[in-house]
């Protein structure tokens, strides 16, 4: 980020030099979360590996502004977070300040437009997980209130027509340097995707290619079959810079391949809305980098040696199979919304359910709650770490 | 008693009877160009312009109940738009792409793009179809059914059946001013021939285009027909501008 403030600074003056429009609102969030972590929990043992907020209070203030000229615009999202949390070792106050996503954008031709800044790179209709983008994070397994940070980026967008997209970009940094295990794979990474659209389907292909690992290959499409019906799907082959090999001797310390051989993870669809516009989706993933049952066995055996290595070194998702189903409430309603989520590993047999409502009680001031609840044992995966979480809360826009 | 002359003076006043008659019915019965007709009445809603740009602002009301009104920004070509909330606050900078019948939703903080389907685009008194600019003449096939009197103006009564099934509505009945060459009325409805909404268009706004003045929709009130409940739209700031077609890019859209 710091390198980007000089360019950022200047560029800013001079949208503003010229005659431009500004825009400034944000959201006021005061939440408070509390999170059982597992007693028995092999992965993270007494709360000492993962260090999960059992209870906490955040006031967090999520900004937009919009700085716009008839040339350009500059878009930013900084966060500013206070937190009181207690992770089970006493209380700390935790407070936070950055930019979760801006950019400046310009249209350097007709259908041309070059722009410089953090975001977020996903696409593709997935809610489960989204394999045709390298640069998904899940941040549900740490802090599921947490808005996810973009990569720094300098890309270049060709639209040919309301049809085709070209998009070429570098990757400077991709902020998913999660340990002191696994270095960031995107740093100084090339990305190319191509989009097509028809009336109704819509294809991308991705490439991306990181510096020191074979390219990622990607594909994502939609087609929409009726008034009603949408099937999907996305699909990423890749691979990553360190994996855990698992073994049946239970007493071994884990090995590792240094890159392991590339492995292909695809994810289809099916959405459903009924009359009033409530829709009901299925998901089925199958993810090549996730273990067998048997290996994902043998992966809870060993991480009783080894918790921190196993936790921080584990592929994205443990299992091979997954299914999860969706029933969202009308997302075009203002006067609030709902999600209900299940999500199934074919692989162990734990579920995760996850319900989320929302309720707006005036223009300003909105409640919502998210829960979550994990069922299966310690050795499985969606259990592994925490049973239960609940978060309440309020929102207040500003205008 | 007729008289020769008496005689030759009526034959030639049948004769001019019949011209004035024969001029009469071509001129009511000729059939004008209804692609045309068409083409001009979307042109006043935002139709075959090579882009514009303008505010809504949309009060609905369910039976007693007002609900919350909105305000929006859109930025239109033909079949593509982009409409940005503006108001309610708490949803300022969500913002709905449709590209022909397909739709997407972001708002700020959000991942990535939600598709939207078509059930969910005619969700609300205003389908989400409305907000957007007409091109009926490139959606529906059109043809004079009459012409009849509304509010003491002439108009084409023209009967729209949708092209495709990805069309906001099936079928439309659609009054189009003979003098203005603007819809005034229209009923919109379902596959079954059951009526949905109706629908009344005020052109306060004007539009310059080509070196023409071009009357421009102020207001659009959509009455439910199934149940008790109206819409009103407002437009306002009306500009022709030329759109890039990225701003209708769905990877730009956040």
């Amino acid at each position: 980020m710091r390198r980007f403030v000089p360019v950022l600074s200047l560029c800013a003056s001079v949208a503003m030099a010229q005659e431009s429009n500004t825009d400034v609102t944000g959201t006021l969030y005061a939440y408070a979360n509390t999170t059982m972590p597992r007693a028995d929990s092999v992965l993270n043992p007494g709360n000492r590996v993962a260090l999960l907020t059992q209870e906490g209070v955040t006031l967090e203030e999520r900004g937009n502004i919009k700085i716009e000229t008839a040339l350009s615009r500059f878009t930013a999202r900084p966060i500013i977070a206070l937190a009181n949390t207690n992770d089970g070792t006493g209380a700390q106050q935790q407070h936070s300040i950055y930019m979760s996503q801006w950019q400046l954008q310009t249209h350097a031709s007709d259908g041309i437009t070059i722009a410089l800044g953090r975001e977020v790179l996903n696409w593709g209709a997935g809610q489960f997980r989204s394999p045709s983008s390298p640069f998904y994070f899940d941040n549900g397994r740490s802090n599921p209130m947490r808005e996810l940070s973009g990569v720094d980026d300098i890309r270049s967008v060709w639209t040919l027509d309301m049809q085709h997209t070209f998009t070429l970009a570098y990757i400077v940094d991709s902020a998913q340097s999660q340990s002191q295990f696994q270095p960031d794979p995107w740093r100084r990474s090339w990305l190319v995707k191509y989009d097509q659209r028809g009336e109704d389907w819509l294809l991308g292909g991705i490439v991306a290619k990181p510096s020191t690992l074979p390219a990622f290959l990607g594909g994502h499409g939609q087609i929409t079959l009726s008034d009603a019906f949408m099937l999907y799907g996305e699909t990423g082959s890749s691979s990553q810079p360190i994996a855990l090999i698992t073994s049946n001797n239970v007493i071994s310390a884990f090995s590792y391949q240094m890159p392991p051989p590339r492995r292909a993870t695809t994810l289809l669809g099916l959405a459903y809305t009924v009359m009033d516009g409530d829709t009901l989706s299925a998901e089925y993933v199958h993810d090549n980098r996730g273990y067998t049952a048997a290996q994902e066995h043998s992966y809870f055996q060993q991480a009783a040696l080894q918790p921190s290595i196993a936790l921080a070194l584990a592929p994205p998702l443990l299992g091979r199979d997954y299914l999860n189903l969706v029933w969202q409430s009308n997302i075009l309603e203002t006067s609030g919304n709902w999600r209900l989520m299940a999500a199934h590993n074919l692989t162990d047999g734990s579920n995760q359910f996850t319900c989320y409502g929302e309720k707006s009680i005036t223009p300003l001031f909105s409640l919502f709650v998210l829960g979550l609840r994990n069922s299966g044992t310690a050795q499985q995966e969606f259990a592994s770490l925490f049973s239960s979480s609940i978060t309440l809360g309020v929102k207040v826009a500003i205008p | 008693m007729h008289t020769p002359c008496h005689l030759k003076l009526h034959r030639k006043m049948k004769l001019l009877l019949a011209v004035i008659v024969l001029i009469n019915s071509s001129s009511v019965f000729a059939e004008p160009d209804v692609s045309a007709i068409l083409a001009a009445s979307d042109q006043a809603r935002g139709g075959a312009l090579p882009g514009i740009v303008w505010e809504i602002k949309l009060i609905s009301r369910d039976g007693a109940k007002v609900e919350e009104p909105q305000r929006l920004a859109i930025k239109a070509i033909n079949q593509s738009s982009v409409a940005t909330t503006l108001e309610p606050i708490r949803f300022k900078g969500a913002r709905l792409l449709q590209l022909d019948h397909a739709m997407w939703l972001t708002k700020p903080g959000l991942s990535k793009p939600i598709p939207i389907s078509a059930r969910q685009r005619m969700s609300g008194q205003a389908s989400n179809g409305d907000i957007a600019a007409t091109n009926y003449a490139a959606d529906y096939v059109a043809n004079i059914s009459s012409t009849a009197m509304l509010d003491g103006e002439l108009c084409y009564v023209l009967e729209l059946t949708a092209k495709t099934k990805r069309s906001t509505y099936d079928r439309i009945r659609y009054w189009v001013s003979v003098k203005r060459g603007v819809g005034i009325n229209a009923e919109f409805y379902s596959l079954s021939g059951k009526l949905l909404k109706s629908a009344r268009f005020s052109y306060d706004n004007v539009i310059r285009y080509e070196g023409k003045i071009i009357p421009f929709i102020s207001k659009m009130t959509i009455t439910d027909a199934l149940i008790n409940a109206e819409t009103t739209m407002e437009f306002s700031d009306v500009k022709v501008q030329k759109l890039s077609a990225s701003e209708f890019d769905l990877g730009q859209l956040q």
